[in-house]
């Protein structure tokens, strides 16, 4: 394999890297929604008061950006 | 209370989405579209367009494999059934999969991928002629396009209820993004998004079981109080209670469940529907292609968690706004029932009842995302089998490769047509869903029978491939008939009076494939024998099987595929 085919076959974009970036990003805006959420419960916390203590978006969240943030940069385009 | 009427609105819908609900499903819409255009400059020849080049690792295959099985029509339904049925409904999972899809990687697929076919019906026309092509390739075509539209109406109809969405716009916006991604890179785009829409379905509906665990106390607590609200301990087993029909309330005896589930249906589906084949089939070597369903087994095992178990929880911990145990009802009668809601819509009220904004958000795109997986695996194996089973094989059987790619590209646009008339075919007469999804059942089973006699017996000739599999389709046909127009036929088709339709789809299915499979073997013993020398890399006992490559035992996909069966066997005895 020549210099350029290289570059080429690194610069493709992994189907886990699609995965890991949608998951990266909606983790954030998890993350963000469920701060927000802390002192403004949604209306199914209001009904349901033992969710208000869990804050599932918030935690939710945070697993979706763990695991978006590692497959983004495990499978990141270049990467050899 | 003000907050549970907001969330059971009162004009119809279920819910209504918030601005962070809807960038979520943007931007899912926005990375669909690019990936069809990213997949569009691999999507060259024939080989890259229909096969995804041949270039899938194990996993990726796996993962699609699993995935083009997993639309939103069968999350909503089977998270219903459990509602109705109980965890008998995991039965649909489990033997109802497993056994298959580790018989296609470790028997079956070393055929379909030495012979280098491009479809199932590809490989019937090599082992038993055009005839039996055409008959596959025909009934295959005309139920994927009759089953994306009935995919494009679902998804409509589940906008409308749950979030007050027009049917039209939700038809014409789901059709026109999966035309336009499957179009610009055929299989390998929508294999890309199938591997990606397995990941969102778990992201989006995984916090509905592990939350109602929570709240209804764990597995021990929710099925006492399951027995409480439903006056029976019934719905918390899998097999003890199936020695009679009236036993459990599926109306379903161990024979149907052993031999027409987990071994007609459930073989004919997994082993010969190209709809999932064709996944298997783009991986990049032998033992990659073995792998994948092994793989999909594996992840298959677990789905239950995010489907069967929402229905079950929704027994215990579903509440009307009073406080009361919300009942759920048939289809037929939500329909003139305003405040009542179906058993499909099981899963999304569980989704609402646990997920505020965001999460809900996460959840409908999830939804979303099976429901365009289900419209582009249907329309992305129309498009192969037509451009190669009637097109090339019958229309145009000299043009060159390009023409092929571009009558691929077209077919997908114009099956994507043709399912969009069947989704306004199907919403102008309701009855017509029922019957396509019976359609698709009567082919499966007797193609299994004619695939497996073909790949198992030498001796089957290609009279007795054909008129097996054209016997085994018309006496399915004639059984549906017979059921619909007398129901004193049930206690013939099904073996008991007591049998629910669940029941007669399982029992149809054994019958018309033990006809298919009598007819192959009269017919093939009284007509001419195909010559052994054409039978190789078709049939076992004259086809070397290659080595696939594995050194160590880790490599190894009969290894795996233990491992798999023996979590199988003990998941079945812990919920006996």
């Amino acid at each position: 394999m020549d210099e350029h085919e290289r570059e080429v076959e690194s610069a493709e974009l992994s189907i886990w890297f699609f995965c890991g970036i949608l998951m990266l990003v909606y983790g954030l805006v998890l993350v963000a929604t469920g701060i927000t959420e802390v002192h403004h419960p949604p209306p199914n916390e209001v009904l349901l008061p033992w969710l208000q203590t869990l804050h599932p978006t918030l935690w939710w969240g945070v697993v979706l950006t763990v695991f978006g943030g590692f497959y983004s940069i495990r499978f990141r385009p270049g990467r050899a | 209370m003000q907050a549970c009427a907001a969330l059971l609105m009162t004009n119809g819908q279920l819910t209504k989405l918030a601005p962070v609900d809807i960038l979520i499903l943007v931007l899912y819409f926005a990375l669909v579209v690019f990936i069809g255009f990213y997949a569009k400059s691999k999507a060259n020849t024939s080989e890259d367009f229909f096969l995804a080049g041949r270039e899938m690792t194990a996993w990726i295959a796996g993962l699609s494999f699993v995935s083009a099985n997993l639309g939103s029509l069968e999350l909503m339904g089977w998270a219903g059934a459990a509602y109705q049925y109980g965890i008998l409904a995991a039965h649909w999972y489990w033997i109802g999969a497993i056994p298959a899809m580790l018989f296609l990687g470790i028997v079956m697929m070393p055929f379909y991928y030495i012979s280098k076919t491009h479809s199932v019906p590809g490989y019937l026309q090599l082992r038993f002629g055009e005839g039996a092509r055409a008959v596959s390739a025909v009934s295959f075509a005309v139920m994927t396009i009759l089953m994306s539209g009935v995919n494009m109406y679902a998804m409509a109809l589940v906008m409308k209820t749950v979030l007050g969405w027009n049917i039209s716009f939700s038809i014409w916006v789901g059709a026109a993004t999966v035309a336009l991604y499957v179009m610009l890179g055929g299989l390998r785009s929508a294999i890309i998004n199938e591997v990606l829409q397995f990941v969102l379905i778990w992201a989006g509906a995984a916090m509905i079981p592990i939350l109602g665990l929570i709240e209804a106390g764990g597995w021990t607590k929710l099925k006492a109080q399951i027995a409480v609200n439903m006056g029976t301990t019934d719905y918390g087993h899998m097999w003890s209670t199936l020695g009679h029909f009236k036993d459990n309330p599926m109306g379903v005896h161990w024979t149907g469940i052993v031999f027409g589930l987990g071994f007609v249906v459930s073989f004919g589906y997994w082993t010969t529907d190209f709809l999932v084949v064709q996944r298997v089939l783009s991986a990049h070597n032998l033992r990659a292609a073995k792998m994948a369903p092994v793989i999909g087994a594996a992840f298959k095992m677990a789905v239950p968690f995010i489907v069967i178990l929402p229905g079950l929880l929704a027994l215990s911990v579903l509440k009307n706004p009073d406080g009361s145990l919300m009942h759920l009802v048939p289809e037929s009668v939500a329909a003139f029932h305003p405040g009542m809601h179906s058993y499909n819509q099981v899963l999304p009220l569980m989704l609402i009842r646990y997920c505020g904004p965001g999460l809900l958000g996460l959840g409908i795109t999830a939804l979303v995302a099976g429901f365009m997986s289900g419209m582009a695996g249907n329309v992305s194996a129309f498009s192969t089998v037509w451009t190669y089973d009637l097109y090339g094989a019958f229309i145009n059987k000299k043009a060159d490769d390009k023409h092929y790619v571009l009558m691929g590209r077209w077919s997908t646009v114009v099956g994507m047509l043709v399912s969009i008339g069947t989704a306004y075919l199907v919403m102008n007469a309701a009855s017509i869903m029922d019957y396509v999804q019976a359609l698709f059942s009567f082919f499966i089973a007797p193609l299994f029978g004619t695939v497996i006699l073909g790949m198992l017996w030498k001796r089957a000739s290609h009279w007795g491939g054909f008129l097996g599999l054209l016997a085994g389709t018309v006496s399915s046909i004639g059984m549906f008939i017979w059921v619909q127009t007398n129901a004193g036929a049930l206690r013939y088709i099904a073996m008991s009076s007591d049998a629910k339709p669940m029941a007669e789809n399982l029992y149809r299915a054994l019958w018309s494939w033990m006809i298919c499979v009598i007819v192959t073997v009269v017919v093939s013993l009284v007509t001419k024998p195909v010559p052994t020398e054409q039978l190789a890399g078709l049939v076992y006992g004259v086809t070397p099987i290659p080595d696939d490559g594995a050194t160590t035992i880790w490599q190894k996909p009969i290894f795996w595929a233990i491992v798999v069966i023996v979590v199988f066997f003990v998941l079945n005895l812990i919920f006996w």
